[in-house]
């Protein structure tokens, strides 16, 4: 019997051993190739960095140092910022009293809106990309901030819904009705009671939106023109023939650096808002 | 090599340093061999190469070339054509302080090669040319365009696409203040045509590069006594003796991303003029001729013949399907003997050498041989041209800058860059691997643009460069071209 648990136990350990190294070994390879000089990286694959791995001439810190101190990165970098947080707290916002008003309010049409958001889920943003545009152009906010920053919610706010959505639903019905009954307005109940338990999925849908806006090409290509963000500027580092795209793997670290410290500022909100409503209580 | 390369750095910034302190364009060439002088003794060798070192430095896109010919570009004021008159204007100081927006596709060196070029102008005139560039150009435009975000003049390294937006009454018809005959003094009729749709005028070309060169590694090709063929059968014998020898004659790769296959729609555009008349060539790209007809065929069968020989080919077709285009001429510089000797690619490749490695003396180009003697000498390329969104006299006033040979003048010293005006001098050219290329141009006796940038887009950055990759993947020549000329738009 024990020894029968012994075995089953180690071998999902084995297993779990076994998947976590083939998933982070991509990773690795990249962190491994940003330490490795320019012709080595074109030359040969970066386990081979591994083989001598005591050689000076192995590593470098050529590429970090040319990724940082490539001219318009610092711009780059306080732009990304720019674009991502307001991108990031605008879609919550909005979507939390959404949310709140599909799960908990009656009103006329309520159903029929709710599969209308749902079903924009399922809409590419590619093909809003020029009605969008043409209409940023008409009101004069072309390539700012602003309307890049109204993109992002756009874009981002069917799912920010529908995610809140389903762990705002989940909430005891009892708590908002007691609360009703003693007097408490909707919106003292979505602030005072409904805000407050959502906190996980909110930290976990948040994180999504950051990485997503953080990460972001197309969109900001878009709509914000000479104003570019990190991911613009590290496209533009390899080069118009793409010729030095060793510097991609710094270049990747150093992009990393913010969306790491997110995730793990929020993680242990991550672990939880990810089971929202898939269970129910 | 830590010492050679601290030379060449003394080299360049002691170039710098005379030419920036300098305030009259004759100091700088007096100062230069005065800087090679000094470093004589300790490195005898690199005198002759020193103003190779500022060249090719240009090439692979370090700025500091270009800094040193500030003074060049801003000592004099050139002539303008009088007949454009919104550029006279504009010199005569009526812009000031108007705004031209210009969107392409140059980023980082090429971007500052070409803030560089224009700074002179922007200084005499008063005018703030913004210039943005985006290696997603090709995506960006068209949205940019439909949502009425356009920038004022856009540079397009495929006409097709310049084409596409023309025919949408997108852009602005330029031959009220560009006339042809004007523009004839500075280009062949083949530019002009090219620049022009349905034959209204559109566009002006800024920049060439040819595709028709072939490389090779210099020291080890002089070492086991090649000789530079001068016919396709002279190449292919020499393909031959090559194996012969033990080696392997060709590096090819088609592997780019979402673009892979262009590299061989080059080959297969350049064989067609080779072996077809160039009206025949027209003929294919207007699809004037089925995408299947015998002479594409026959192209694509020549083709095969050096392709899909896997004793030519490093890696054969595995390997042609595999190696990343930029990585194609690598295994040229292995240290012990080169892993391929040939390599049929533009000039832009030397930015892809290996670090250390130099174009003109570790590996050199020769013009890819004709196959058809009556055909002469023709020459496939390329080349961006810069078409007109909004119409203000600002703006006009900047492409007709853009369409006279000054404003070439900056970046062609600089080197990197090859004008199709043919007004720009060869001796202006910076570095010799530049001047042959330019040559070559001059000299072709049929000029080409590459056709895949002409064909429409679904054709010419779709299921060409799709098929082509069946090809490689041993689908049967007739099911690639029925199948590409199948996907050619009805209307």
């Amino acid at each position: 019997m024990r020894i029968q648990r012994l075995v089953s136990r180690s071998f999902v350990h084995f297993a779990v051993i076994a998947i976590a190294f083939l998933w982070t070994l991509p990773t690795v390879g990249v962190l491994v190739s940003s330490f490795r000089p320019e012709n080595d990286v074109k030359n040969s694959g970066w386990w081979n960095a591994l083989k001598h791995p005591f050689e000076e001439s192995v590593w470098t810190f050529k590429n970090y140092a040319d990724v940082i101190s490539a001219n318009g990165l610092g711009e780059a970098f306080v732009n990304t910022l720019v674009v991502t947080i307001p991108a990031t707290i605008l879609p919550i916002t909005v979507a939390a009293f959404a949310a709140y008003a599909f799960a908990w309010m009656k009103f006329p049409g309520r159903d029929w809106l709710f599969a209308m958001v749902i079903g924009l889920m399922v809409v590419p943003l590619q093909v809003a990309l020029i009605p969008i545009l043409r209409l940023y152009t008409q009101t004069g906010i072309a390539g700012t901030f602003l309307g890049l920053w109204l993109a992002h919610t756009g874009f981002g706010l069917p799912l920010a819904i529908y995610l809140l959505y389903n762990y705002i639903s989940q909430l005891p019905g009892d708590l908002i009705e007691s609360a009703k009954i003693d007097g408490a307005s909707d919106f003292t109940v979505f602030m005072r009671i409904v805000l407050p338990l959502s906190t996980p999925a909110i930290a976990s849908f948040a994180i999504f939106q950051f990485l997503w806006i953080w990460n972001d090409l197309l969109v900001s290509l878009v709509f914000l023109g000479t104003n570019k963000v990190l991911t613009v500027k590290l496209s533009e580092l390899t080069g118009s023939l793409g010729n030095k795209w060793h510097l991609l793997t710094a270049g990747a670290f150093v992009s990393m650096i913010v969306p790491l410290a997110v995730f793990f500022a929020l993680q242990r909100y991550f672990v939880r808002g990810l089971l929202a409503g898939s269970v129910k209580g | 090599m830590k010492h050679r390369s601290f030379l060449l750095l003394l080299l360049i910034s002691m170039l710098i340093a005379a030419c920036g302190g300098s305030t009259t364009p004759t100091t700088a060439p007096t100062t230069a061999p005065a800087a090679t002088a000094t470093t004589e003794t300790a490195a005898a060798t690199e005198v002759p190469a020193a103003t190779e070192v500022v060249a090719t430095e240009a090439i692979t896109g370090t700025e500091a070339p270009a800094a040193t010919k500030t003074t060049d570009s801003t000592g004099s004021v050139p002539a303008v054509n009088p007949n454009y008159a919104e550029l006279v204007r504009a010199e005569a100081g009526e812009f000031k302080g108007t705004k031209v927006s210009i969107f392409g596709l140059w980023v980082e060196a090429e971007d500052a090669a070409f803030n560089q070029t224009l700074a002179a102008f922007e200084a005499r005139t008063g005018i703030d040319v913004q210039y943005e560039g985006s290696k997603d150009f090709e995506t960006l435009i068209p949205v940019r365009a439909e949502g009425g975000n356009a920038p004022d003049i856009a540079g397009f390294s495929q006409p097709g696409l310049m084409a596409t937006l023309a025919r949408k009454n997108k852009l602005v018809d330029i031959s009220s203040f560009i006339k042809p005959e004007d523009l004839q003094k500075d280009y062949i009729q083949s530019w002009i045509d090219l620049g022009s749709v349905d034959n209204t005028l559109y566009g002006v070309f800024f920049r060439a590069s040819t595709k028709s060169i072939v490389w090779y590694p210099v020291p080890a090709f002089e070492e086991a006594g090649y000789t530079i063929p001068q016919t396709w059968d002279e190449m292919t014998a020499l393909s031959d003796k090559m194996v012969a020898d033990g080696n392997t004659p060709w590096c090819i790769g088609l592997e780019h991303g979402n673009v892979t296959g262009w590299v061989a729609t080059d080959w297969m555009e350049d064989i067609m003029l080779r072996t077809a008349s160039p009206e025949t060539y027209d003929k294919w790209v207007s699809h004037e001729i089925p995408f299947n007809d015998p002479s594409v065929k026959n192209a694509a069968e020549i083709m095969g013949k050096i392709w899909f020989n896997e004793q030519y080919v490093a890696g054969g077709r595995e390997g042609i399907l595999t190696t990343a285009v930029a990585d194609t001429q690598t295994p040229m510089f292995n240290a012990d003997k080169p892993g391929c000797w040939l390599h049929r690619q533009a000039g832009w490749i030397p930015s892809f050498f290996p670090e250390g490695k130099k174009a003109g003396t570790d590996s050199n180009f020769f013009y890819l041989p004709p196959i058809d003697p009556a055909l002469g000498k023709p020459v496939l390329g390329g080349g961006d041209v810069f078409a007109m969104f909004n119409d203000r006299p600002e703006v006009r006033a900047v492409l007709q800058y853009l369409a006279s040979p000054e404003s070439a003048k900056g970046w062609v010293e600089a080197g990197g860059f090859i004008s199709p005006n043919q007004s720009v001098d060869l001796a202006w050219y910076g570095n010799d691997i530049d001047r042959r290329q330019a040559e070559i141009i001059k000299e072709a006796t049929v000029f080409r643009f590459d056709a895949s940038d002409l064909m429409p887009a679904e054709v010419g950055v779709g299921t060409f460069w799709k098929g082509m990759v069946d090809y490689v993947n041993n689908t049967d020549i007739d099911t690639v071209l029925t199948t590409i000329e199948e996907s050619w738009p009805k209307n």
